[in-house]
């Protein structure tokens, strides 16, 4: 099998409405013209993926696609379906939106992306709405040597509430595979929107994911992402203001440990005035992992009265462990109010004096240091089950 | 060479601009355009050893395969094939002082530089009046050993020693710049200070009578030995007026064990030059490298003053600011290598941007492996005057090293509504108080320069607030 017209055609992915296959069958053409991205490209110019062929994995898992865990009871109106379901039964509310965020002609990885992607939901919340429970979205890959590509898709009506938790699971499967996770996230006028991403895939994955929001007038999004898996991964979380009285909170924290190599890329776009953006990713480094972190702040001309926050922090445990951080803006217009930071180094050896010497074992005080190092950002997870799922999750690495 | 010469074509606008151009005669002067045989000639003329007209054969190679640089300003207007490489010195001068745009013959009688020194800035003279002053300082500087030339004659005079440190630390394949100046370098000047001396008097490219200091494609070569001090100034507050469009100069410094090295640059060139510098120095141990680097002329500016930090102790430190105006783009910024262990750097950056002007920080903090127990700190700040200006930030941070701490801080914001209202309610005019705010703001860049750049700067700074200049 490999990534062609041919398995496009097959009859797995059939079934699909007729404008989805376009759809494929154009961002099909922009994986065959687009050539890998090279050491040239400033946004890869840290990023290794000579070792990757994504060809080696054109096979998908037969698991792909199955209904998603059980969702609490959702109120009237909610649509929660797989989002090849979704295209065909509610196509009046997904073909407008469907990869209008993420552009299969962005590069390599966004169009293999969109051509082929198999699994992942479909959230609508209609106007006014609000859901209490969080809804779960459980994506698991099983076996090495695959693809697995779920897209998320969700569209918050007028003044909606509501929490979303996309989680990326490895079940067993430790080598090497092909993995992606991306979600386009509607935030329409005056409505709330928590979304958190968990990546955990195996050890041996290549992990592309882009999760991209449109947040209209008054409405705010909270968005939280976390990565611990994969042997690489690189992350693209941008989000566009573009109505008054927009706010994007975006936080994320990764664990990177061992060979794990993470890329991450941010985009604050405030489109208008009277928006306002916070970021802060909280990373800590181990053994021979490296990190990149490279975000932009961009207030467009007449964005009058913004307010943009940018910040990343590395703590780096090992001597071996290498970050790079990259906090970038683009300022054109004056009425604003833009700030950014980045700082890269050790646990504070003051902070670990104390410790110690209150009878703490170094190993102990370390720890205890890097919790804290999270703690202040885990507060921020929008809701309280995603917030016990990513201590845990965390707390097993750290130890 | 009977044709008259064509204005060069970058800084297209300049001619609506000045309203006039500036007839050259020259008595000799290279053909327009870039090939083996110019460089030949200009290195004949010069009457060059053969290493040297080997190097610039070996740069100009290197240059052409090398592609231009896709990030940064917009280069593409460049055109390498329609500018004079060389002009030779003393021809430098045909032009009268009554042929100066009327607007740096305004500037100059505002900031109140003398006469002579307005000719000599302006490129009508290069006889400056400092002869007497001149002179006298260098029987001083003869008297300790250190050696204050400008680089053609440093190679004629010193050619061993030049040899040993030339081309060291930038070498031509660098960038693509630094390969063009390797090819076509002219002028610059060249110090060296002898172990142990310090030299109180700050040494300035404009005492150096006769020489072409402030050339096209200068080249300045500094050597710190052991444990002594130099501060250097090139350039200098008032507007630099010149007819060539684009100016691309190497710096290259060595400062060695305990020495410390000052180098202050205030840039003042005319808007319609295109200033793409390569500055670097190498901080061996314990020595201390300061960048202090002003700004302000120029249609677009690409400068990153480095330091490689080569030995434990090194420090470098970049103090600078940017101001852009109508049409300006000035995208600067610095680079701190840390190679060696226990080493520090500091990069402190102010910009400003007015009536459309565009800023831009650029900076890498890249810690090797190595470089253990390092530390920097990276701050910029950037103003913005109205809503037409932009501010751009790209700072690169590389750690690979163990236990380093590197931080970077970065804040944009426009003149604050309370401290104008604070200043009116005391009677002081809008325009006024924002040029006190402005002043205020790149203080800690004022501070440390000579009193009297400091003063010519804060005129500068007021002159541009008003929108008289440029």
């Amino acid at each position: 099998m490999s990534f062609s017209q041919e398995t496009l055609e097959r009859t797995e992915l059939q079934g699909e409405p007729d404008w989805l296959r376009e759809r494929r069958r154009a961002a099909l053409a922009d994986f065959e013209r687009l050539p890998m991205p090279s050491r040239h490209d400033e946004e890869w110019r840290r990023t290794d993926i000579a070792g990757l062929n994504p060809a080696s994995f054109a096979r998908f898992e037969r698991a792909n696609g199955a209904a998603p865990a059980p969702a609490p009871k959702l109120p009237a109106g909610v649509i929660y379906e797989p989002l090849a379901t979704a295209a065909a039964n509610h196509a009046k509310l997904v073909e407008p939106v469907l990869f209008t965020l993420l552009h299969h002609d962005r590069d390599r990885f966004a169009a293999l992306h969109s051509a082929f992607f198999t699994g992942g939901n479909f959230l609508y919340v209609p106007d006014g709405v609000t859901v209490d429970e969080p809804i779960l979205g459980r994506h698991f890959s099983h076996e090495a040597g695959t693809s697995v590509l779920p897209h998320t898709l969700i569209v918050a009506g007028k003044n909606s509430r509501f929490n979303y938790l996309d989680e990326y699971i490895a079940d067993g499967d430790e080598g090497e595979a092909y993995r992606s996770g991306s979600a386009e996230i509607f935030a329409g006028e005056g409505s709330e929107v928590g979304y958190v991403a968990i990546q955990k895939w195996g050890r041996g994955a290549w992990h592309f994911g882009d999760q991209r929001a449109r947040v209209e007038k008054d409405a705010t999004l909270k968005l939280f992402s976390v990565t611990l898996g994969g042997k690489f991964s690189k992350n693209r979380i941008e989000a566009s203001l573009v109505g008054p009285g927009a706010t994007a909170e975006l936080k994320a924290i990764y664990f990177a440990s061992g060979e794990q190599f993470f890329d991450f890329h941010t985009l604050q776009d405030h489109q208008v005035g009277n928006t306002t953006s916070d970021l802060l990713f909280k990373g800590a480094l181990q053994d021979t992992a490296r990190t990149v972190y490279a975000g932009l702040i961009k207030i467009e001309k007449h964005a009058a009265r913004s307010d943009a926050y940018q910040a990343n922090r590395n703590l780096v445990l090992s001597d071996k462990a290498k970050a790079t951080s990259i906090p970038m803006l683009e300022i054109d217009n004056n009425d604003v109010r833009c700030t950014h930071g980045a700082t890269v180094g050790p646990v504070d050896p003051n902070h670990l004096f104390y410790l110690e010497s209150r009878g703490i074992p170094e190993s102990t005080a370390k720890r205890m240091l890097i919790q804290g190092f999270f703690g202040q950002v885990l507060d921020r997870i929008p809701f309280e089950e995603a917030r016990t799922l990513v201590e845990t999750e965390l707390e097993s690495r750290i130890g | 060479m009977a044709t008259q010469p064509k204005p060069v074509e970058i800084g297209a606008d300049y001619k609506e601009k000045y309203g006039f151009f500036v007839p050259e005669e020259y008595v000799f002067k290279a053909k327009r355009g870039l090939n083996p045989e110019i460089v030949k000639e200009i290195s004949f003329m010069k009457g060059e050893p053969e290493w040297m007209t080997k190097f610039r054969l070996r740069s100009l190679e290197i240059f052409r395969k090398k592609p231009m640089p896709t990030w940064g300003a917009d280069l593409s207007v460049i055109d390498f094939e329609n500018i004079f490489y060389f002009l030779k010195a003393s021809d430098k001068q045909s032009k009268t002082w009554e042929e100066l745009p009327p607007d740096i013959k305004a500037t100059y009688d505002r900031l109140g530089v003398p006469e002579a020194e307005r000719k000599f800035l302006a490129g009508v003279s290069a006889q400056y009046e400092s002869e007497v002053v001149y002179h006298s300082l260098q029987k001083e500087l003869s008297a300790k050993g250190v050696i204050f030339l400008d680089t053609d004659s440093a190679l004629r005079e010193h050619p061993d020693l030049f040899r040993e440190y030339f081309g060291t630390v930038i070498p031509p394949a660098d960038n693509k710049f630094s390969a063009l100046n390797s090819a076509v370098w002219s002028g610059g000047s060249f110090i060296y200070v002898p172990k142990g001396v310090r030299v109180d008097v700050p040494l300035q490219a404009y005492f150096r009578i006769n020489a072409e200091n402030m050339g096209q494609f200068e080249r300045t070569l500094i050597i710190c030995d052991e444990g002594s001090f130099v501060h250097y100034i090139e350039g200098c507050t008032a507007p630099i007026y010149t007819s060539d469009s684009l100016h691309s100069a190497v710096v290259e410094i060595i400062v060695k064990k305990g020495a410390r090295c000052r180098y202050t640059t205030i840039q003042n060139w005319s808007t319609n030059v295109f200033n793409l510098v390569t500055k670097r120095a190498m901080a061996y141990q314990d020595a201390t490298m300061e960048w202090v680097d002003g700004n302000l002329g120029s249609q677009i500016t690409m400068k990153y003053p480095s330091v490689y930090l080569m030995e434990p102790g090194a420090k470098g430190d970049v103090l600078s600011i940017a101001f852009a105006g109508k049409g300006q783009h000035q995208d600067a910024g610095g680079k701190m290598i840390h190679v060696a262990p226990n080493t520090t750097s500091t990069i402190t950056s102010k910009s400003i941007s007015k009536a459309g002007g565009r800023t831009s920080y650029r900076g890498h903090i890249k810690m090797y492996p190595g470089a253990n127990n390092s530390k920097s700190f990276v701050k910029c700040d950037a103003l913005l005057l109205d809503d037409e200006s932009r501010s751009d930030t790209y700072p690169y941070n590389d750690v690979d090293a163990e236990n380093v701490t590197l931080g970077h801080e970065a804040t944009v914001s426009k003149v604050s509504d309370e401290q104008l209202f604070y200043l009116m309610s005391r009677g002081i005019t809008r325009a006024e108080a924002e040029t006190m705010i402005v002043n205020g703001f790149i203080e800690p860049f004022t501070k440390e320069l000579p009193l009297e750049y400091a003063v010519e700067l804060n005129r500068l700074i007021q002159l541009e607030m008003e929108g008289s200049v440029g």
